[in-house]
């Protein structure tokens, strides 16, 4: 007996074809893995300086400890205030963050500080952190800063 | 049942089976348009081998979510190295030759309003891109080189995107020796 246009139908694999879109994704994976850089939490997100051909280099992880300087209220560019942390924890007074430094710099000598501050704040208010990392006597502080576009 | 029996009855079985095999070949010998076909035997279904990627591709998808969400595309951050002095405070070592005073000064109101000038040098800078060929013209005099130190006494009320901007370009005339220093 002669089979039905239906049932012929039925019997035909109906399938999704799913090498180009598997081609697609290892190429984004691919693309994301060899691009991506993962920064370190206690890198808060700030406004950096962006020097006009800068200088700044990458500094290793070890041995450092990352002072963040924001402003107070970033709504009003104006304002002068200025809130301190080390690494990612809530802001602190800089008395606080001296001692806190000064047990770092007791626990380890080679002790680096890195000051991250916002490029819209005044001197003044990254003055009195660079006067808290003296007074512990910590010889190397480096400055925060964008680096040149890789090309 | 005895063993004998069952014998017979199965031997009374084949013998109908052949009767009935010898019909079916003697309707084909009538009819010669009937054609023989001999019997198929019967074949196992066949198995499907395949290779499952079903928990490849979650895997795959899993990456490619967390790649797309964890990446950002901002411009990396470095450090500009300095070094405090080896004893006390901030600008109470007395320095043994002859810096080079950078002044940066705040001019007017707004954010932009400053003005840059190395002390004892007759022009002033109009730009970052002037400043580190005026340091690096001083560096070729006689009496300073890389080693001489570069303070720079800055303006309190002056953006920090200024001062890192003549630390930079301090660091790009080749100088080692940087250092902030009180008003």
């Amino acid at each position: 007996m002669p089979r039905t246009i239906t049932q012929k139908r039925r019997q035909e694999r109906v399938g999704f074809i799913m090498t180009p879109m598997i081609d697609m994704v290892f190429l984004l994976i691919t693309f994301f893995t060899l691009v991506c850089n993962f920064e370190a939490a206690e890198k808060i997100h700030l406004d950096l300086p962006k020097p006009d051909v800068s200088e700044a280099k990458r500094l290793e992880e070890k041995n450092r400890v990352v002072i963040n300087c924001e402003m107070a209220d970033p709504g009003r560019p104006t304002s002068t205030g200025a809130l301190y942390r080390i690494g990612p924890n809530l802001p602190e007074s800089l008395d606080v963050i001296s001692a806190r430094l000064a047990a770092a710099k007791a626990a380890n000598p080679q002790l680096k500080v890195v000051i991250r501050a916002d490029r819209r704040l005044p001197f003044s208010a990254v003055r009195e952190v660079m006067r808290v990392v003296a007074d512990n006597r910590i010889e190397i502080m480096n400055l925060a800063a964008l680096m040149r576009p890789e090309r | 049942m005895s063993r004998s029996a069952l014998s017979a009855s199965a031997l009374g079985a084949e013998l109908a089976a052949l009767r009935g095999a010898g019909a079916a070949v003697r309707s084909a010998a009538i009819d010669p348009f009937v054609p023989f076909r001999p019997r198929r035997k019967r074949s196992k279904p066949a198995r499907e081998v395949g290779f499952n990627i079903t928990p490849m591709i979650d895997m795959t998808f899993l990456l490619l979510t967390f790649y797309i969400l964890a990446s950002s595309f901002e411009q990396s951050e470095g450090v500009l190295a300095s070094r405090m002095p080896r004893s006390g405070a901030v600008a109470s070592v007395a320095l043994p030759i002859s810096p080079v005073v950078v002044r940066v000064q705040q001019v007017g109101v707004g954010p932009n309003d400053f003005s840059v000038a190395i002390e004892g040098a007759p022009q002033r800078p109009a730009s970052f891109e002037e400043l580190t060929g005026l340091l690096r013209q001083i560096q070729q005099k006689p009496g300073f080189d890389s080693e001489t130190p570069v303070v720079i006494q800055a303006d309190q009320r002056v953006r920090w995107d200024h001062i890192v901007n003549v630390w930079n370009s301090a660091v790009r005339a080749r100088f080692r020796n940087i250092a902030f220093s009180e008003e």
